[in-house]
């Protein structure tokens, strides 16, 4: 019984249209779920993941590259991979070099590196979730 | 009081999407959003002091 379940469930395709949903909604924070008319879902969505990202720059936090080589690079990678989650928020600051200036002597440091790692990841999750409403698996 | 300020934005912000992203109804997600803040904040204030009673100079 569960293995028959496990099958059908194995056989709903994945709508096309869900891919460059999910990709909108990477590259601009509430894009994907205001291209699918959620405009409420995606202006909180997107509204906190914005506020979140500029006031982490705003509080000297700084963004993460790889610039070392070998295993250092790898302890960069991770939190690095956060800071993409923002999708052409990150870009833009990379383009510009705005923000990857290190800010230490701030006191508000932490903070900022916290809230733009957080915004990244957040975003991640928003993505997600447009992908999954696109895919019809989430109302 | 401004790094309190700060955490409590942060809470917020994270509250939100938390809820939003959440399964349920508009109430359930509204109540899981107001409990994701609380919860950070609660937390926060708990280490908070189990920090300030710590010999850490």
């Amino acid at each position: 019984m569960a293995a028959k379940s496990i099958e059908q469930t194995a056989k709903v395709e994945t709508p096309r249209i869900a891919w460059p949903i999910g990709l909108a909604a990477w590259a601009v924070p509430g894009l994907g779920h205001v291209l699918q008319g959620r405009w409420m879902r995606g202006l909180l969505l997107g509204g906190s993941v914005w506020v979140m990202f500029l006031t982490g720059l705003w509080l000297g936090g700084h963004l993460f590259t790889v610039t070392d080589h070998g295993l250092a690079a790898f302890v960069q990678l991770l939190p690095m991979s956060a800071n993409v989650g923002a999708g052409l928020l990150y870009l833009f600051c990379w383009l510009t070099n705005t923000g990857f200036a290190e800010q230490a002597q701030r006191l508000t440091y932490e903070y900022g590196n916290t809230f733009l790692l957080v915004a990244g990841l957040l975003n991640y999750l928003a993505a997600l979730d447009a992908f999954d409403i696109a895919a019809g698996r989430k109302e | 009081m401004r790094h309190v300020l700060w955490m409590a934005v942060f809470a917020g912000l994270t509250g939100i999407v938390f809820g939003v992203v959440s399964r349920g109804t508009d109430r359930h997600r509204l109540i899981y959003g107001l409990k994701v803040f609380g919860e950070f904040v609660a937390i926060a204030f708990v280490l908070g002091w189990i920090l300030y009673f710590l010999p850490i100079r």
